[in-house]
């Protein structure tokens, strides 16, 4: 027989623990107790039979596990919290005496780590015991990035203070130069919540969201001194992620911060970035100059320099240095190669032309190189100056108002080739706008006029193009244009699914693909009779229509009625012979001849392509109705349910690239005509 | 020879102790104690022989005056006895110099001529500094932790130098207490299909600022849709509470109504010939023998049967209308139902990556509920294309708060004002209302 267990002894009792029960274990106050549990990352959890663990457990009871809780038992945090406990007992003792003097005394020294003796505590420990590797943390920047960029934009109260606002602006600008710096950023969308941005840090897609300015208020249903705790961690990370990500491109971190400037509300401007140079000594600079004063080499040539003579001296000093610096090389140049594309090549000689993959046309983080972009007052300037110098634009003016750091606060600067605006056009002004003459001639340009010679756009035009790694045409974004819709980037389509960006080619289906064809050739077919005789036009054009109905009917048919329909194959070889009948019928009364038999060969062909393709999607149907027939009650209703709605959307889909199909036609013919 | 006794028996004579005094009629035939006065004399007598009756000497007669003291005492108690008084001893410790007056304001104006030196307080502590300290040890400290900037790198692998190695060979390896497996175990997701929670989810196409018209359109049908669910649901459980309500009500009248007939039975017997029957009670009477029935009866009988016939009439077109009102619920309900489903069908394409953060699943963590996610939608007359117009939707310190919650970690929390105060109960005074009128 099993030895007999007494209750409470093994089990979900044994591995885990109340709240309650962890508090008193180790002996810190319920607010101390969270904050430790969100640095050291300890979450909540839930047993599968709660009564099992305690008797007297109530629906809102929360666990965690025993291992975790006596684990903390050795964090030196834990020390600190009872320090802070003892330091307060003293404190309130000393004020209960009425000893103000003793009071302050007590805790002044204990701000004083050098004073007291008493170590100083950081997060730094648990960064790493966190994030054993940097990948993970990379991986969780999305998080905390959105945390700090938020706070970043929080006005200051009692509950966030303007210390913790100020570093949390400081260490996301610290990150936006390392993205700067090393094109990394990828995409960008403005959504109603604000944007969104996402960069791939070696190799991880890293997607964080900025508030908009001055959009922030203050709620009452948010733990504001919970949120501080997560703050005070992710700042934790986010500056040893920094420090990381400047050393690897050869930046000494922290940059210098110029308090003068960032007072100006200089932002990006406040920081100088300084190579680690040991042959120079760090003496050159690279903080943000506008291009104007910009003399020091490429920065990727100044990298690969720097290593050179770091693994110099590596070699000729023997230290603890020299394994980290070449690991740190090594990674970089397998960075490196990892970079360029892998070409695509056929197996067997003679084989298909594989399509190559291309890094977009030409450089992106080149994008807006050569351009001196010019930011009106009504624009947000952080975004718009973030990315355009993410893209490589390297002269941004702004208005004064705007704050420090511009290029030129000049509008009327010659060198500018895009000024964005975001004003309306007002009507009155339009009118007088059209001789061009007066604008130029007079000295001050008034509200709605424009200077010559530069392109005028308005915001969302740098956003498109950053996602679509080209430039986009301007005139779409002209001040006063209706702007195209701004698509998020982050949409993956489904197959199948409509998508305006692409071309037609690459998203219509093969049966579709075949009805266009049939549809062309039917058409060139006309043409050809439009250039024996003009008198029967429209009578075509009603052939033709009837023809695209016909076709689209089939279509629907065959998508209803899939699988159930044995004789569809007979069907739609009447269908074909009756419009054969119906265009030799139709030939008679015109008075011409037959189409010739060439053509009927090609129709024929692609006819029973067609039947292919109608046949095969009928087998994969019945396949799918005996594949739902062993499917539960539920879950076949629910895919049933899927299934209808994807129905429905393939449908809406065909609906709308057969609309696109219809204008380029039309497109194409107006352009022939005119040619 | 007769033997020589002493006198026998008390030589004194008879006493009655008892008896202080001689009042009253039968005192008289006893003796009175005297016996304190023969003590007094006897005293006297003694004094008298031994030199004289003292109360009448003079004091200095009977006392001497010792000034010297024992001089064997000091030398029998070295320890006990000491040299001088205490009183001596402080007194002559005092010092010359003027003790310093202990009030902060001397009561006199006269001084010593000398002019006190003012000196700063180096240990003064201000007001507002004072509150802070409250407040320190009230537990509410700015952060027990620093922030510092990194100075080094975090994940670089850390090798120890051999000679460092070799020097410290001697000692025994500090083991680090390693963490748990359970440390590493991901936190619980509140979605409802139990799947990861990102903790920004990739932002739709209808989410953009400047949506295209399909993608705006699809999201706004969608949202509407939840929320006149919501109001639906709202409003049936609304009437639900209407018509519970009113059917107790009506059973209570229905009761009262019973109890009132059953007060009233003798005058039911009269009704029932009128040809409405009371369930409620039944007649049992005795059974009428049958017999010819007259043409009044025959008529009366007639009558009730009429009477019958119509309110049959009338409860079957009474039902039928209730049957087609019927109808109509059942038809809003189906229509309910498909549009649920279209709802569900939505939920089923976009559950196949991640969690969603707006289905949760229904037992979440800790003791509230999770606040509802803010409805992000720009409406359609809102909606503007350029930038600067944008009013921006949704809060997003709300929502990084949720988002946290949603991925479990942490237990929801809700802020309390106010601390919780003990109930008081406020009661007035009746004694000042007592008065009568004239």
């Amino acid at each position: 027989m099993a030895k007999i267990r007494r209750r409470g002894q093994t089990g979900q009792a044994k591995n885990y623990v109340t709240r309650s029960q962890a508090v008193k274990k180790l002996q810190i106050s319920l607010p101390d107790f969270r904050k430790l549990c969100i640095w050291k990352g300890i979450y909540p959890r839930e047993p599968r039979n709660k009564r099992k663990v305690t008797k007297s457990v109530t629906a809102s009871t929360t666990f965690y596990y025993t291992k975790d809780i006596q684990y903390l038992l050795h964090e030196p945090l834990l020390a600190k919290f009872r320090e802070q406990k003892v330091l307060e007992k003293k404190i309130s003792k000393a004020l209960g005496r009425g000893d103000n003097s003793d009071a302050a005394r007590w805790e002044r020294n204990a701000a004083r780590p050098e004073a007291t003796g008493k170590p100083r505590y950081t997060l730094n420990h648990v960064i790493r015991e966190r994030y054993p590797t940097f990948i993970d943390a990379v991986r969780d920047l999305d998080d905390c990035l959105s945390m700090l960029f938020l706070f970043a934009n929080l006005p200051s109260t009692s509950a966030v203070p303007a210390k913790m606002i100020a570093r949390c602006e400081r260490l996301c600008l610290e990150f936006q130069h390392y993205l700067i710096v090393s094109n990394n950023l990828r995409k960008s969308f403005l959504s109603i919540k604000g944007i969104y941005y996402q960069a791939n840090i070696q190799g991880e897609d890293v997607l964080w969201l900025v508030p908009y300015k001055f959009n922030q208020r203050i709620v009452g249903d948010v733990d504001f001194r919970i949120m501080g705790t997560f703050v005070e961690f992710y700042m934790t990370l986010l500056s040893f992620v920094n420090y990381r990500l400047f050393t690897s491109i050869g930046i000494k971190y922290p940059p210098k911060f110029d308090q003068l400037k960032d007072e100006q509300g200089a932002e990006l401007g406040a920081f100088s970035l300084e190579g680690v140079n040991i042959a120079t000594d760090g003496d050159e600079m690279k903080a943000i100059t506008n291009g104007e004063s910009q003399h020091g080499p490429d920065p990727k040539v100044q990298a690969a320099v720097d290593k050179i003579v770091k693994q110099l001296k590596a070699d000729n000093a023997k230290g603890e240095k020299s394994t980290e610096v070449a690991e740190a090389a090594d990674e970089e140049e397998g960075e490196q190669a990892s970079d360029s594309i892998d070409k695509f090549e056929p197996v067997a000689p003679g084989g298909d032309v594989l399509p190559q993959p291309t890094q977009g046309s030409g450089n992106v983080s080149q994008l807006f190189d050569k351009f001196t972009v010019y930011l009106s007052r009504e624009t947000p300037r952080q975004p718009l100056e973030f990315l355009l110098r993410a893209f490589g634009c390297r002269r941004i003016g702004w208005d004064s108002v705007l704050g420090e750091g511009s290029f030129t606060a000049d509008e009327s600067d010659p060198s500018i080739t895009h000024q964005i605006v975001d004003r309306p056009v007002v009507q009155a002004v339009n009118g007088t706008e059209d001789n061009g003459e007066d604008n130029q001639t007079s000295q001050k340009i008034a509200q709605n006029q424009r200077y010559p010679g530069r392109i005028y756009v308005q915001p969302q035009w740098v956003w498109d193009c950053v996602n679509n790694e080209e430039l986009e045409s301007p005139e779409l974004y002209a001040p006063g244009a209706g702007l195209p819709p701004h698509l998020s980037p982050f949409v993956k389509t489904a197959n199948g699914q409509y998508d305006p960006t692409l071309p037609l080619d690459a998203q219509e289906t093969e049966a579709e693909a075949l009805d266009s064809k049939m549809e062309d050739d039917a058409e060139n077919a006309n043409d050809e009779e439009q250039e024996q005789s003009d008198e029967d036009v429209a009578n075509d054009m009603d052939v033709d229509s009837a023809n695209d109905d016909e076709s689209e009917v089939s279509e629907v048919d065959a998508e209803e009625f899939g699988g159930v329909s044995d004789d569809d194959v007979e069907e739609d070889e009447e269908e074909a012979a009756i419009l054969q009948r119906q265009r030799e019928v139709e030939a008679e009364l015109s008075g011409k001849s037959v189409k010739s038999k060439s053509a009927d060969a090609k129709t024929k062909s692609k006819l029973e392509q067609k039947k292919v393709l109608e046949k095969k999607a009928r087998e994969e149907a019945e396949d799918l109705e005996r594949a739902k027939g062993m499917l539960s009650k539920k879950k076949r209703k629910l895919f049933e349910q899927m299934q209808y709605s994807n129905k429905k959307k393939s449908t809406e889909d065909t609906m709308l690239r057969a609309k696109r199909r219809k204008l380029e036609k039309e497109q194409k013919k107006a352009r022939a005509t005119l040619a | 020879m007769p033997v020589l006794k002493p006198l026998s028996g008390n030589p004194e004579r008879p006493q009655q102790y008892k008896q202080p005094s001689r009042k009253g009629k039968k005192a008289w035939r006893k003796n009175v104690d005297v016996s304190d006065v023969v003590k007094g004399l006897e005293e006297v007598n003694e004094q008298i022989i031994k030199g004289g009756v003292i109360a009448e000497k003079e004091s200095a007669q009977l006392f001497t005056l010792d000034l010297v003291g024992d001089a064997a005492l000091p030398k029998k108690f070295p320890k006990h006895i000491k040299k001088g008084l205490k009183a001596d001893e402080i007194i002559a410790a005092r010092s010359a110099v003027a003790a310093v007056p202990m009030r902060k304001r001397s009561g006199d104006k006269t001084t010593d001529g000398i002019l006190p030196v003012k000196r700063l307080k180096t240990d003064y502590v201000t007001h507002k500094e004072l509150t802070r300290l409250k407040k320190v040890a009230d537990g509410r400290h700015e952060s027990t932790i620093e922030v510092v900037d990194a100075d080094h790198d975090a994940w670089a692998v850390v090798e120890e130098s051999e000679e460092k190695k070799e020097m410290f060979a001697f000692l025994p390896k500090i083991e680090k207490a390693k963490a748990p497996k359970t440390m590493h175990r991901k936190p619980i997701t509140l979605a409802a299909n139990g799947k990861f929670v990102p903790a920004i989810p990739k932002p739709k196409a209808g989410h953009s600022y400047n949506p295209a018209f399909e993608d705006y359109r699809d999201r706004l049908i969608e949202e509407s849709d939840k929320v006149v669910a919501v109001e639906r649901k709202r409003i049936a459980d609304l009437e639900a509470e209407r018509v519970k309500l009113e059917a107790s009500i009506k059973s209570a009248a229905e009761a009262e109504a019973v109890e009132a007939r059953a007060d009233m039975s003798e005058w039911e017997e009269d009704s029932a010939w009128e040809g409405f029957e009371s369930g409620g009670e039944e007649l049992v009477g005795k059974a009428k023998r049958p017999g010819r029935k007259t043409q009044a009866q025959r008529n009366k009988i007639k009558r009730r049967k009429e009477e019958e016939r119509k309110v049959k009439h009338g409860a079957i077109i009474k039902k039928k209308q209730q049957q087609s009102e019927r109808i109509k619920q059942i038809a809003l309900e189906v229509a309910e139902a498909e549009r649920a489903m279209e709802l569900a069908k939505v939920v089923l394409d976009d559950e196949e990556e991640e969690g969603n953060d707006e289905e949760l699943r229904r037992r979440q963590l800790g003791k509230f509920r999770l606040p509802e996610k803010d409805l992000e939608l720009v409406l359609p007359d809102e909606l503007q294309d350029s930038l600067r117009l944008l009013k921006p939707e949704g809060d997003l310190l709300k929502d990084r708060y949720r988002n946290m919650l949603v991925r479990g970690k942490l237990e929801s929390r809700r802020r309390l004002p106010f601390r919780k105060q003990a109930n008081v109960k406020i009661t007035e005074k009746w004694t000042y209302k007592d008065f009568k009128l004239d």
